[in-house]
Formats: C-alpha cells, sequence, structure tokens
C-alpha cells in the first residue's frame, strides 16, 4: 500500500454514502415516472404495485404538462421565487451599503438584523400567517381597526369632521386567500433572507479598494456615482451567488406553503409534489423530474461559478 | 470645507438612526413572539393590551400540558445532536484526505458532493416515503438522523475542507516523519489545530438539522417528530391560541437564535461554499 492510499481512503465513507443517497431514491423516481403506478385503484388493482409491466412511456409527463394544476405550480413557484430574489437584492444592497460604516451600536444592529435567518421557518410562516398578518386578531387587523377607530372618532370632530368623512374606512387584508397568499409567503421568506443578502453584500463590501475610492471622492465624484460605478460592479458576483443559492432553496420551498396555504389554490412545485404522492405516484415523479430539471438550470451556473474559485 | 464637514455630520446621524430603524424593524417580527407568548391567550388578541398588559408566565410553564414541547424538543436536541456528530465524523476524514492528500479528482468529487445538495428534496419525497416504510425506519430517530446528516454533510465537507487547506502541510507531513499513523494524525495534530473552525463548522450544521422543515415532517408523525413538525401542526389556532402558541415558537428557536448570533461569519462561507469572501 502506498503513502498515499490510506490518506484517500478515507474520503470513501462520505463519497459512498452521499452516492446511495442520491442515485437510489432519484432512480427511482425516474422509474416511477414513467410507469402506471397509483396507490388506490379498485378498477385497475394491478396499478398498485410497482411493476415494470406497467410501462407508460412519456404518459406521467404528459398528463402533468396537460394538467393545469402544474402549471400554476409552475407560475406560482416563478412568481414567488423571483420576487423574494428581487427584494432581497434589493434590500440586501441597501441595507449593506447602509451599516457598511461605522455607527454607534453597529454590532448590535448587525445581531439585530441577522436574527430572522435563524428562526425556523415553521415558525416564521407561523407567526407571520397569525399574530402578525390576521386580518382579524393579527396584528394587521388590530392596526386597521385601530386606524378606523382614529378615522371614525375624526369624522365627528367639529369643523374638520367633514373633511375625514371622505376617507373610506380601511379593509384589511386575508393573506389566507388563493390570490394573496403568495404575498404572505413572499413576505415571510424576504424578511427571512434579506439578513443573509446583507451579511454576504457586507462581507463583500469589507474587500472593497479603498484607496480607488478615496481617489474618485477626490476627483469629485458624486456619492451616487461611487456606488454606481464602484461598489455596484464590485458586487455583481455576490448578487449572482446570492441570487443563485436563494433560487435553489426557494424552489424547494415547503413549510411556508404548506402552513399559509394548505386547502387553497396557492401550491408550488414541492407542494403539487405531495398532493400528486397522496395517490398518484406516477404524476409525482413525474413533476419530480421537472423539479430536478428545473434547479438543475440554476445549479450548473452556481457551481461553475464555485468552481472557479474552489482550488485558489 | 466647513459645509461638506457639517453635511457629513448631519448626514452621519441620519444614517444612524436609519440603520438602527432598519435593525428594529427586521428584528420586530421576533420581538412581537416573544412579547405576545408573556400574554394570556384572551389578552393577546385584544387591541387594548397591544403593549401594557400583566404579563404573565403560563404560556411557558403549561407547555407540556398544551403542547407536549420537551418530548418535541427532546427529538430535536437527540436528532440534531447525533447528525452533527455522524456528519463530523464523517466528514472531517474526507476533509483531511482532500486538503491534505489531493488527486485530480479531488475537485470533481467535491462539485459533485456540493450538486447533490442541490437536488430539490420533493423530487424524491415518494421513493423515500416507499424506502423508510418497507425498511421500518419510517418515524425512527436513526432514519431523521441519518437524513440530517445526509443533507448537511456537503456543507460540512465544503467548510472543513477550506479550513484544512490554512494548514501548512508542513505540519502534517511532520507528524508522518515522527511515525504516527493516519489516524493519530487526524486526531492529535489536525484536530487540535482546526479545533475553531471544526467547532464552528459543528455549530452551523446544528442549527441547519434544527431548522430543517422538509424531511423532518414528511418522515415522521409522532416518534421520532422534531419542533417543525409540532409547529407545522398547530399552523393555524384562529386566534384561540396566540398566547402559547407564541410560547412554544419563542421556546422552539430562542436557542438557535441565538446560537446563530455566534456563526455571523461562518454563515456566509458555509452558504455560500466559499465563493464570497
Amino acid at each position: 500500500m502506498s503513502n498515499r492510499t490510506l490518506p484517500r481512503l478515507l474520503q470513501t465513507p462520505a463519497v459512498i454514502l452521499l452516492l446511495i443517497w442520491m442515485l437510489v431514491p432519484l432512480s427511482m423516481t425516474l422509474y416511477f415516472s414513467f410507469i402506471r403506478y397509483v396507490l388506490n385503484n379498485l378498477r385497475r388493482p394491478e396499478w398498485t404495485t410497482p411493476s415494470i409491466e406497467n410501462w407508460r412511456g412519456f404518459g406521467n409527463y404528459n398528463f402533468v404538462l396537460n394538467n393545469q394544476d402544474f402549471w400554476l405550480a409552475v407560475q406560482n413557484s416563478l412568481l414567488i421565487v423571483c420576487s423574494i430574489l428581487f427584494l432581497t437584492v434589493i434590500l440586501g444592497v441597501l441595507i449593506a451599503v447602509l451599516i457598511n460604516k461605522a455607527f454607534p451600536g453597529r454590532s448590535l444592529v448587525r445581531v439585530l438584523l441577522i436574527s430572522p435567518f435563524f428562526v425556523m421557518p415553521a415558525v416564521n410562516a407561523v407567526l407571520w400567517i397569525n399574530m402578525i398578518l390576521d386580518p382579524v386578531l393579527g396584528l394587521q387587523g388590530l392596526a386597521v381597526g385601530g386606524i378606523n377607530a382614529v378615522i371614525a372618532d375624526l369624522q365627528n370632530a367639529p369643523i374638520i369632521g367633514p373633511f375625514f368623512s371622505l376617507w373610506p374606512a380601511l379593509e384589511p387584508i386575508s393573506f389566507r386567500a388563493t390570490q394573496t397568499s403568495a404575498y404572505a409567503v413572499i413576505i415571510m421568506v424576504t424578511w427571512q433572507w434579506t439578513p443573509f443578502a446583507v451579511l454576504i453584500f457586507m462581507t463583500s463590501l469589507q474587500s472593497e479598494d479603498q484607496q480607488q475610492k478615496e481617489a474618485a471622492i477626490l476627483d469629485g465624484a458624486s456619492a451616487w456615482s461611487q456606488f454606481r460605478f464602484l461598489t455596484l460592479p464590485h458586487l455583481g458576483r455576490p448578487i449572482a451567488i446570492v441570487v443563485m443559492i436563494q433560487a435553489i432553496f426557494h424552489l424547494s420551498l415547503y413549510a411556508e406553503i404548506e402552513i399559509v396555504s394548505r386547502g387553497n389554490g396557492n401550491k408550488n412545485l414541492p407542494y403539487l409534489i405531495g398532493e400528486f404522492a397522496n395517490n398518484n405516484i406516477g404524476a409525482a415523479s413525474a413533476t419530480g423530474i421537472f423539479a430536478v430539471i428545473l434547479a438543475n438550470i440554476v445549479a450548473i451556473f452556481l457551481l461553475r461559478m464555485i468552481g472557479k474559485t474552489l482550488m485558489e | 470645507m466647513a459645509i461638506v464637514a457639517q453635511n457629513s455630520k448631519y448626514g452621519k446621524a441620519g444614517r444612524t438612526i436609519l440603520a438602527w430603524g432598519v435593525g428594529l424593524l427586521f428584528f420586530f417580527p421576533i420581538f412581537w413572539l416573544v412579547l405576545t407568548s408573556f400574554k394570556t391567550d384572551a389578552d393577546a388578541v385584544k387591541p387594548e393590551f397591544l403593549f401594557f398588559f400583566t404579563p404573565t408566565l403560563e404560556n411557558y410553564l403549561n407547555m407540556t400540558e398544551n403542547y407536549d414541547y420537551w418530548r418535541f424538543a427532546t427529538n430535536s436536541v437527540i436528532t440534531s445532536v447525533f447528525a452533527t456528530l455522524f456528519t463530523l465524523a464523517v466528514g472531517i476524514p474526507c476533509a483531511y484526505a482532500m486538503a491534505f492528500n489531493p488527486s485530480r479528482g479531488t475537485k470533481d468529487i467535491l462539485m459533485w458532493m456540493l450538486s447533490t445538495k442541490m437536488l430539490p428534496a420533493a423530487a424524491v419525497l415518494y421513493p423515500m416515503t416507499f424506502l423508510t416504510k418497507s425498511m421500518g425506519l419510517f418515524d425512527t430517530h436513526f432514519l431523521v438522523i441519518m437524513v440530517l446528516s445526509l443533507i448537511n454533510l456537503p456543507i460540512v465537507v465544503w467548510m472543513l475542507f477550506t479550513y484544512f487547506k490554512e494548514i501548512p502541510k508542513e505540519i502534517i507531513e511532520a507528524g508522518q516523519m515522527d511515525g504516527v499513523n493516519t489516524l493519530g494524525e487526524i486526531r492529535e495534530i489536525l484536530i487540535p489545530l482546526a479545533w475553531g473552525g471544526i467547532a464552528s463548522t459543528a455549530l452551523l450544521c446544528f442549527i441547519f438539522c434544527w431548522n430543517e422543515a422538509y424531511w423532518t415532517v414528511r418522515l415522521t408523525t409522532t416518534e421520532a417528530a422534531t419542533l417543525s413538525k409540532l409547529i407545522e401542526g398547530n399552523r393555524a389556532p384562529e386566534g384561540l391560541f396566540f398566547g402559547r402558541l407564541s410560547a412554544v415558537s419563542a421556546a422552539a428557536v430562542g436557542p438557535i437564535v441565538v446560537l446563530g448570533w455566534f456563526c455571523q461569519k461562518q454563515l456566509v462561507q458555509g452558504l455560500t461554499f466559499g465563493a464570497v469572501k
């Protein structure tokens, strides 16, 4: 045995474990996606056990592609992911630039800011949808009720009353409805992931070229053009990484969707897969393969970027 | 010049206020959760008790009765601790091999490991349910520990690898000269040297295990159910139990948020795979 064989063997447990973890379930998904496989079917009991004889070819893929729920779920997944990306990047850059320079209590503000990121997703969703966004009993409902009460009081006031009587009473928004529950998810995930973006952008801002910046100030460059021509280009790469990592995480959002929108039409891909998996395993598997393809489109770019810095 | 100086003085005050405002705004929902947890269920939904109320510990004292909190919390602790230990036990030798005895394939193996992290979990939902049920592993601590280990293994290997790379090879080689075998090298040279890096990797891994919310919800029912499952099961109290639900939620996230404060730096590394420095 050469001097280096044993050390190299030490990586095999990790590699084998991950290989099994990746290959076994995924190849089963691939297999199930090509056969007829349902959990309950009284008329065709032979479909309830997975077997190569129930081969369906691309039938499940066809079924999924012609299913309206699938397209709604894709649309909804993309709406949620893109909105979150847009909001977290904009807010992240602004906040990172804001707290990049020293000010009293900076480290405490950092601690306050990063906290949401460590809240478990289930608590995040329960907290927002109930205690904060509930249209009657949550903070939103209470706030809207309070404002309406103030307006009502003002309407009865002498002289200025008629002016306020033109104001309509505010209506609280119900975030559990089909049309609005996606917004609730966007709000809560943005709250949770903006700190992540801030943290990464701040790390990157710390390596910004200060001499270049000083030269720009001496040349009389305005704060805006310093930001536009120095800071923003410097942040290009971290922004790309934040976008890709978040895209991968948010394409598989589950707990938030499950908690906010159980029982209404607001589904994303993982949620739809869970629904199919209650009975139609073939369709669930085909949808799963589509989800893998969607995630891989992002992952390829991300891996290429990581690969470039890997061995530096 | 005077004008500029004055401007920047006001600018600084304004920036300080704005920054504090943003920080407090982001922290507010957590503050609100903790505040509500000290209200009775009845007070929690009354507008007159928004900020001023008679605080009560009742919700925390009744957590066991109302939610069986400690059973779920124990499961969370057991699964997260053992998953972290197991991940380190597999990850440290792997990262050691990659950092000190790299071969031509090392980079590809690392990239492949990361790519497993990017597969959407939902895609293998049914096979996992099917396999675990047929092997009798569904809803067991062992299963949760294994799943949590495997989903965090790529990040842990990656982080350890970046820490180990910083250690001069000569130190490890000196150990080899002295005739220490490989395992002894890891135990007696590598681990003491990279202790800080290993500790922060473990901390981050523990946090990720604790917060995991897909497999812990889908692959458990009662026996091995963690806090994610507990909270998810009480998702819609319709305003009746805001006080007690806030208390149990605050108890579920409190320790982790505090732990999180100590590993902000590692978080950047762990989640960007070192691509942002």
